[in-house]
């Protein structure tokens, strides 16, 4: 499998390739586009991407003379008509400079870039929400090359979709970056902190009742609460630990290291580290665990130890045990009987990073 | 979506009712032809207070949508389709049996059936196999995933997919206060390369919701017959599902695999963010894995003018209470 990591500055490129990843991505809003729709960002993250088309040619000489591929994310939910022309220019662009792949999302713009810049691999991005494998072949009818498979997806899900559409490659999330609602699925804007940031994490008071008007009885109300409650403990939980990391700068959830053995059986080929708006010591460090553990996997350790060995990464096995830090938490229980099984067992051996 | 950060101005407080209960704008009356009601239910029932008399029709809509003016301009169209299941969740897709009396039971009330479907999981595909098999030719089936629409094109060429309004992506967030941003909010019906898309899987008509700061010309541009439904915007959804913690303790309370006991059947949640003495332009509401908004009475306006222009081919409107 392969390690897909993000980057927003050149600066990241080489140091994340010696880490161990094999490809990149990144984005790119040129002042042009700003300028033309509003400061509106070409992709999802109007905070992670390179500054102009100058920069962008930069990074693919440097990913490629690093040993990487880099793909370019144009992955907004919806383009305009005039925004899709203004981005197959950016794509011819992007293939003109050696670029590898565009990571997208809107079928009109998939479909536009298909014929316009026929040579240019497609990416379907997770903002897609593509669950299925009928899905999946529209998309690979279309001119898609891989599927990255949305964040809330089960593994067996994952496994038979790969099975049924063996042509296209399968990338699944690993590391990072979790959101409440479906990315595809979500009408809002990441607004600044100071107005309510993303609204799965904005503080709205929630007053439970019956659709049909009844009162809730104090028993109902009591479980609501307690749910209310558990609620806000995921929610912390599926943003990193609230945003925090190890001494070393490793971070927490969202995580989905334990389930490599798993996605490995079930035919993924590429696993994908999210954050390009994270700072580059938190991608150093997400591409070394990955590869850590992706290296154990592949040179033939047991799934038992491989899960062993990803709960030891970081002093987090509480967390760990919640299932909530987890992008695959139907592996929770295999992943705790392993640590027991481990802990009477003789310790296995560090792998060494690629770095 | 991403943002710029100048059209970010806060709007005053709206009146302590809330924006549904503001004073109505004059709405356009329903024309007697021209726009068809649909009324979209989950577990339907009650179809003869929708199949009855104006009044009894007011009476419902009432209850059911909490507007009386609203109300009012619904209750003189007598509604011709009953759209059944779920755009919003795999778990409330009806078993075959359900669907099966559905039928009997729309058609007998006069009412034709179009099914719901959700984002599709590979079990999704598999549950939806025996309910196309239920529905008769020409049936609609309002689709929300790419891969369903193939899958009818390709095994069900008789049933006639919709594109439903998670498909029709534009920004909706209930937060923002100006309507400045509008433009690019519009709908993506009219790029020439979704119309083709539309083409290669079937699709002859499109659903869409009410854009937030809807205008004359939110509806243009349409190339299809088009529906619009009201009263409520789908804000976001999700697949895990806060409501169904309710049902499931452990690792995998908000889980991607569902598991529930319908809990969002019953209950349902206001919600609210009062921020420095500010409030939200737009009322909200959460229900199971979806966040919704409330169109204000102006937006209401606006389509009721649409649909006078013939812009506006059907109306789809709740028919259980949020």
């Amino acid at each position: 499998m392969k390690i897909v990591a993000p980057i927003r500055q050149l600066d990241e490129i080489a140091a994340l390739a010696r880490a161990g990843a094999d490809e990149l991505y990144c984005g790119v809003t040129p002042r042009e586009w700003a300028e033309r729709f509003g400061g509106a960002s070409a992709n999802r993250r109007p905070g992670g991407n390179l500054p102009s088309l100058a920069a962008l040619a930069e990074a693919v000489e440097l990913a490629h003379h690093n040993g990487v591929q880099l793909s370019l994310v144009l992955n907004a939910q919806q383009y305009s008509v005039e925004q899709i022309e203004f981005a197959l220019e950016i794509a011819r662009g992007y293939a003109d400079m050696g670029g590898d792949a565009v990571i997208a999302s809107d079928p009109g713009l998939i479909l536009a870039l298909a014929e316009a810049v026929p040579g240019l691999r497609i990416h379907v991005s997770s903002v897609a929400t593509c669950r299925n494998a009928d899905g999946a072949r529209l998309y690979q009818e279309l001119g898609a090359r891989r599927l990255i498979l949305p964040r809330d997806i089960t593994l067996d899900e994952a496994a038979e979709i790969a099975a049924a559409v063996p042509d296209l490659e399968i990338e699944a999330f690993i590391l990072n970056d979790g959101c409440v609602y479906e990315e595809g699925s979500c009408n809002t804007l990441h607004l600044p902190g100071a107005l309510g940031g993303p609204i799965c994490l904005d503080r709205y008071a929630y007053v439970h009742r019956h659709r049909d008007g009844r009162p809730l009885s104090p028993a109902l109300a009591a479980r609501l609460q307690e749910n209310d409650a558990a609620y806000r403990r995921w929610l912390w939980y599926r943003f990193s630990c609230g945003f925090t990391t190890t001494a070393e700068g490793m971070p927490f959830g969202p995580c989905g290291l334990c389930a490599i053995p798993a996605l490995g059986r079930g035919g993924i080929h590429a696993l994908k580290i999210a954050g390009r708006e994270g700072p580059p010591e938190r991608k150093l460090a997400s591409v070394r665990m990955v590869r850590q553990i992706l290296d154990a996997h592949e040179r033939g350790e047991s799934p038992a130890a491989v899960m062993t060995r990803a709960r030891d990464l970081r002093p987090s096995h509480e967390h760990c045990a919640t299932g909530f830090m987890c992008y695959y938490p139907e592996v929770v229980g295999e992943a705790e009987r392993a640590r027991e099984t481990a802990r009477h067992s003789p310790p296995t051996s560090p792998v060494p990073t690629s770095d | 979506m991403s943002a710029p950060l100048t059209f970010l101005r806060r709007p005053p407080a709206p009146p302590p009712t809330g924006a549904s209960a503001a004073p109505p704008t004059a709405l356009a009356a329903l024309p007697a032809s021209g726009v068809a009601i649909a009324v979209s239910m989950v577990r339907p029932r009650t179809l003869e207070r929708l199949c009855a008399d104006t009044p009894a029709r007011a009476a419902f809509w009432s209850t059911t949508l909490h507007d009386a003016a609203l109300a009012d301009w619904l209750a003189p169209l007598r509604p011709t389709r009953l759209h059944v299941g779920s755009e919003f969740c795999e778990r409330l897709l009806p078993e075959p049996e359900q669907l099966a009396r559905t039928l009997a039971e729309a058609s007998a009330a006069g009412l034709e059936v179009g099914l719901l479907t959700p984002v599709a999981s590979p079990e999704v595909l598999r549950a939806l196999e025996p309910l196309f098999a239920l529905l008769p030719a020409g049936a609609e089936v309002v689709v929300n995933d790419w891969g369903v629409a193939l899958r009818l094109r390709e095994f069900h060429p008789l049933l006639q997919p919709v594109a439903g309004r998670i498909l029709c992506r534009m920004l909706k967030d209930p937060r923002l206060g100006n309507p400045q941003y509008a433009p690019p909010a519009a709908h993506g019906f009219a790029s020439p390369w979704q119309q083709r898309l539309f083409a290669r899987v079937g699709i002859t008509r499109v659903e869409m919701d009410m854009p937030l700061f809807a205008g004359a010309d939110s509806f243009a541009g349409v190339p299809l017959p088009l529906g619009v439904h009201l009263p409520f915007a789908f804000v976001a959804k999700g697949r895990m599902c806060r409501t169904a913690g309710l049902a499931r303790p452990g690792p995998e309370r908000f889980a991607p695999r569902p598991f529930c006991h319908h809990e969002c059947l019953g209950l349902a949640a206001r919600t609210e963010r009062a921020r420095d003495g500010t409030h939200d332009a737009w009322e909200t509401l959460h229900v199971g894995n979806t966040m919704f908004c409330r169109h204000s009475a102006a937006s209401l306006a606006v389509l009721a003018a649409a649909v006078a222009a013939g812009r506006v081919a059907r109306l789809i409107v709740p028919g259980e209470a949020l």
